[in-house]
């Protein structure tokens, strides 16, 4: 059984722009699927309808059409079973005033059920090194503490799929890659987890796969390197044993005795080559343009 | 049950983090009424029905301090949540739009039935000290049938106004041009005997003049209104803002302001 499955998913907004038009297509029928233990990555640039659709698997948008499934059951009809499977780290980051960190993560505890959740809130408080923080205030957090109590909250009651809403956001180096390493460790665990980002590197490393998303549509699937050995360039620098050197840039999908011999260059005349891979970002860049 | 009770457990915690905004403050204002209009004017008021002005005026001080308490506690509640943009949890969480609203409605009435209890011993404390004597309460339990009713539809109105209210200013004019205006022409401070017969039809047509005059009817024993008109208008309101508090949650909107 997939974790999740997105099919035929439309959302359609009244333009609140009256110079435009009235109506505003933010999906136009997504359709995927995230299988078990898997890390599925959605890229696309800012407006391209990640948010929407995080917010339709979690019921905080209405869908127009289509419908999603988690863990084979319908969030339109049984949104009681299907929200309690799901953690979710929404983009912005909260500043509940009224309590502290502790008292937070007893409150989201109880709202999905759980009582007295000291052992797993005290082993994520551990995780994301905030237990020296639990009796502070939010305000009182600096902006990745804020980040890492997002998490907690969304990990309190042990979902099987976690949604991730650039969750990198504005974080530092040193802690990206703490985030990093605690989700391959939540994906190991069995979580499975959808990670929208900006960070194209993000998603290179982390996800087993990555969906594509511009302009409300789902323009391609497929592992990150299938992305980028179809849709990027890679760079050859050749020296040879005469002594000269080449230079040559070509699809990242052909392979190098193919493009030598385009270049009338004999492979046992190579003396040394060095091959610089393209990246996500290139071929994401080139697909959201096509 | 247990998000349910959560829920409770956090609107109640809510309002006592902030406990001299949320009661002391009301109690103060009621003890300062109690004060100016009960004891130094109240003197030089005859009420027809017998009663000296801070018998009639103690019940509608309570009603007062409920409701309005009732009010800004699922109102501010939500409406603070909607600028830390946790209002997402609630929603994204297995719980039922009618826990959501029963709960918050819990959390409103527990905070003006506190209210409204302390502003009803502040007064007693005033009667003992001007009548030598306390006020006895005539029907108990009309007392806490209108206190859990007027309770419940001004914390379900609360609701309501928060989730459809888009800016700060759309919450405050339903505070400023509609709670306050009926809170006063509904008879805290007035008999509408006193009042001239179109003013007094017109009170007639404001719900909040059954809750008030029904619960100085519990207090009292009399009253300017039928009881049981008082209790069918009180329920009736109760049914009709749960429904409209539940409504909000399927319309309203969730957005961080």
């Amino acid at each position: 059984m997939n974790a999740l499955e997105v099919k035929n998913l439309k959302k359609t907004f009244q333009s609140k722009d009256t110079r435009t038009a009235l109506i505003v297509e933010a999906l136009k029928g997504v359709s995927f699927e995230i299988k078990h233990g898997e890390i599925f990555g959605l890229l696309g640039p800012n407006g391209a309808g990640k948010t929407t659709l995080i917010n339709s698997i979690t019921t905080l948008e209405q869908p127009t059409s289509g419908d999603v499934f988690v863990f084979g059951e319908s969030v339109l009809k049984n949104p009681q079973f299907t929200k309690k499977q799901i953690g979710v780290v929404h983009q912005e980051v909260i500043n509940t005033g009224f309590f502290d960190v502790d008292e937070i993560l007893h409150f989201q505890s109880g709202f999905y059920g759980i009582k007295n959740n000291h052992e797993r809130i005290d082993y994520l408080l551990a995780k994301l090194s905030l237990a020296a923080h639990k009796h502070k205030k939010v305000k009182q957090l600096s902006g990745g503490m804020k980040r890492r109590l997002m998490i907690a909250k969304a990990l309190v009651h042990s979902p099987r799929l976690l949604l991730l809403d650039e969750p990198t956001a504005g974080v530092d180096v040193e802690l990206r890659e703490s985030l990093w390493k605690f989700v391959l460790e939540l994906k190991n665990s069995g979580v499975s987890i959808l990670l929208t980002t900006h960070y194209l590197e993000e998603a290179e490393k982390l996800c087993d796969r990555v969906g594509i998303i511009n302009k409300g549509q789902l323009v391609y699937v497929g592992q990150p390197t299938e992305v980028i050995s179809k849709y990027s360039t890679k760079k050859i620098n050749v020296r040879t044993n005469d002594g000269k050197t080449y230079s040559f840039i070509d699809s990242a999908a052909k392979p190098i005795q193919e493009i030598l011999k385009e270049h009338k260059i004999s492979f046992s005349d190579v003396a040394d080559i060095r091959i610089e891979e393209g990246k996500l970002e290139e071929a994401f860049t080139k697909m959201v343009n096509l | 049950m247990i998000p349910f009770l959560t829920l409770i457990q956090r609107e109640i915690s809510r309002f006592f983090k902030v406990i001299i905004q949320t009661v002391l403050s009301p109690i103060l204002n009621s003890f300062l009424y109690l004060l100016i209009f009960g004891v130094s004017l109240g003197s030089s008021i005859q009420m027809g029905s017998g009663n000296n002005y801070l018998a009639f005026l103690i019940p509608g001080l309570v009603v007062m301090g409920l409701i309005n308490n009732a009010f800004q506690n699922s109102s501010s509640s939500i409406i603070t949540s909607k600028f830390s943009g946790d209002i997402e949890d609630i929603r994204v969480a297995p719980i039922t739009h009618s826990q959501i609203v029963w709960a918050m409605g819990i959390g409103g009435v527990f905070r003006g039935s506190l209210v409204g209890l302390i502003t009803f011993i502040v007064g007693e404390i005033f009667y003992y000290v001007q009548n030598g004597e306390l006020l006895s309460i005539a029907h108990p339990f009309l007392m806490l049938f209108f206190t859990l009713t007027g309770g419940f539809i001004f914390s379900f109105c609360g609701i309501f106004v928060a989730f459809i209210a888009k800016t700060f200013d759309q919450l405050s004019a339903f505070t400023s041009f509609i709670l306050l205006p009926l809170t006063y022409l509904g008879g805290v401070f007035i008999s509408t005997d006193n009042l001239n017969p179109f003013f007094k039809a017109l009170s007639h047509a404001n719900p909040l003049f059954y809750l008030i005059n029904g619960f100085r009817y519990s207090v009292l024993g009399h009253s300017d209104v039928e009881i049981l008109v008082a209790i069918i208008t009180t329920l009736v309101a109760t049914v009709v803002t749960f429904f409209m508090a539940r409504f909000a949650l399927l319309r309203g909107s969730y957005s961080r302001w």
